[in-house]
């Protein structure tokens, strides 16, 4: 991360080579389509980019770039919200058939609890990181996890059953 | 009837094959934002009364008379750079538009209660103000607005989504759009869990690492914040 605040273009190309795929992957379940999960990449990576002379070494870097973006898809999701008036599900649902029911139900799924288990499944963090990436108690990411994996229980057999 | 695994989570949520130009990308938009920020503050020249801010224009304008007045321009100056650094999703300098008239200063006083990042149709506005036939003097009092940015005149759009005009250029108008869809309104600080609304003022010692935004203030309330008692985010929505 020194040599990115000090504008080292190589040290931020290997820093987008191995996070890249992983924040891709948090973005699109949190947006639904590839080219939002892309663009708010970006703009997470630029902002990361821009203050990485604010980087504090008592983080790690992963921690950092995921607090990040999910500050960029949080933002991201209250627009949706606000332009609707409600959650809606993303409209193109991407993902392959056998969790197209799934995907439906994580568009249901209050904000915070879906963030967590964004991050919780697609990178495995422990309740330690998810908790400093939302800057919330380790109580609070257990209790919200469980009730967003409830909720997605529910919808998926309200779904199946219809 | 399904039953939710573990498995079908992590197979739901495998991470996506990393696309090779996004770090160029990225580098790309850097060198472009860094000639972009403070330009147009730069050119800007601000005016107050002791009551507001009466008048923002790129030309040079008469220095304010009184100290209070003075203080307001130089707090507008402060909100307006906040404003362009995506660091501000609000305005708390008050506006004077006492020499305004009667119908425009309805126009402007509808425009101003468009929320921030959201944007209008003139006709909306001529229908706010109970004129609905008046969309096209609508247009000429936005475009007269004596104070741009504060009064959102840049939030209302021709009814077929067409940018229309605008005091510094069409060009300006959509970067404005386009910074304020890239500007969060409500964030969190992880230390203190209070939440306020973007630029409140005792947010300003927050550390970058502490910031964390919301969707909305419920969201915060859900996980453990409190809304700030200076900014009342509560009240924004």
């Amino acid at each position: 991360m020194g040599r990115v605040a000090r504008g080292d273009e190589a040290a931020f190309t290997e820093l987008v080579g191995r996070y890249g795929g992983r924040l891709l992957g948090v973005a699109r379940r949190l947006l639904g389509s590839r080219a939002d999960a892309e663009d708010a990449v970006q703009r997470a990576l630029l902002q990361c980019y821009l203050a990485a002379g604010t980087y504090r070494a008592e983080w790690a870097v992963s921690t950092w770039l995921y607090r990040i973006l999910t500050n960029v898809c949080v933002d991201e999701l209250r627009r949706r919200t606000s332009r609707s008036g409600q959650l809606e599900p993303p409209v193109r649902p991407e993902a392959p058939g056998r969790y197209l029911d799934l995907h439906r139900a994580f568009g249901r799924v209050p904000t915070e609890a879906r963030v967590l288990l964004a991050l919780r499944y697609v990178d495995g963090l422990s309740y330690g990181e998810l908790a400093r990436i939302r800057g919330i108690s380790i109580n609070t990411v257990k209790s919200q996890l469980a009730r967003g994996k409830s909720l997605l229980r529910t919808a998926l057999t309200k779904g199946g059953a219809s | 009837m399904k039953t939710l695994t573990d498995d079908m989570l992590k197979g739901y949520f495998q991470p996506d094959a990393e696309p090779g130009e996004l770090a160029r990308q990225v580098l790309l938009a850097a060198r472009a934002s860094a000639q972009e920020s403070g330009k147009l503050l730069d050119r800007l020249a601000i005016q107050a009364t002791v009551e507001g801010i009466s008048l923002i224009r790129a030309q040079r304008l008469e220095k304010p008379a009184t100290a209070g007045a003075r203080r307001l321009v130089e707090r507008a100056r402060e909100e307006l750079y906040e404003y362009f650094q995506g660091k501000r999703a609000f305005f708390s300098v008050p506006v004077d538009l006492s020499e305004t008239p009667d119908f425009q200063r309805r126009v402007l006083e509808a425009a101003r209660r468009i929320p921030f990042g959201e944007v209008r149709p003139y006709a909306w506005v001529a229908q706010t103000i109970g004129h609905p036939r008046a969309v096209r003097a609508v247009g000429t009092a936005l475009g007269r607005n004596p104070v741009p940015f504060i009064v959102p005149c840049h939030r209302v759009l021709q009814t077929g989504g067409g940018i229309g005009g605008y005091l510094f250029g069409s060009e300006t108008k959509s970067g404005l759009l386009a910074l304020e869809r890239t500007t969060p309104i409500y964030e969190g600080c992880a230390s203190t869990h209070i939440v306020c609304r973007v630029g409140c003022s005792s947010a300003r010692r927050m550390r970058p690492d502490n910031r964390v935004v919301f969707a909305s203030v419920q969201d915060a309330r859900s996980v453990g914040y409190r809304p700030c008692k200076v900014c009342k985010p509560s009240r924004a929505a």
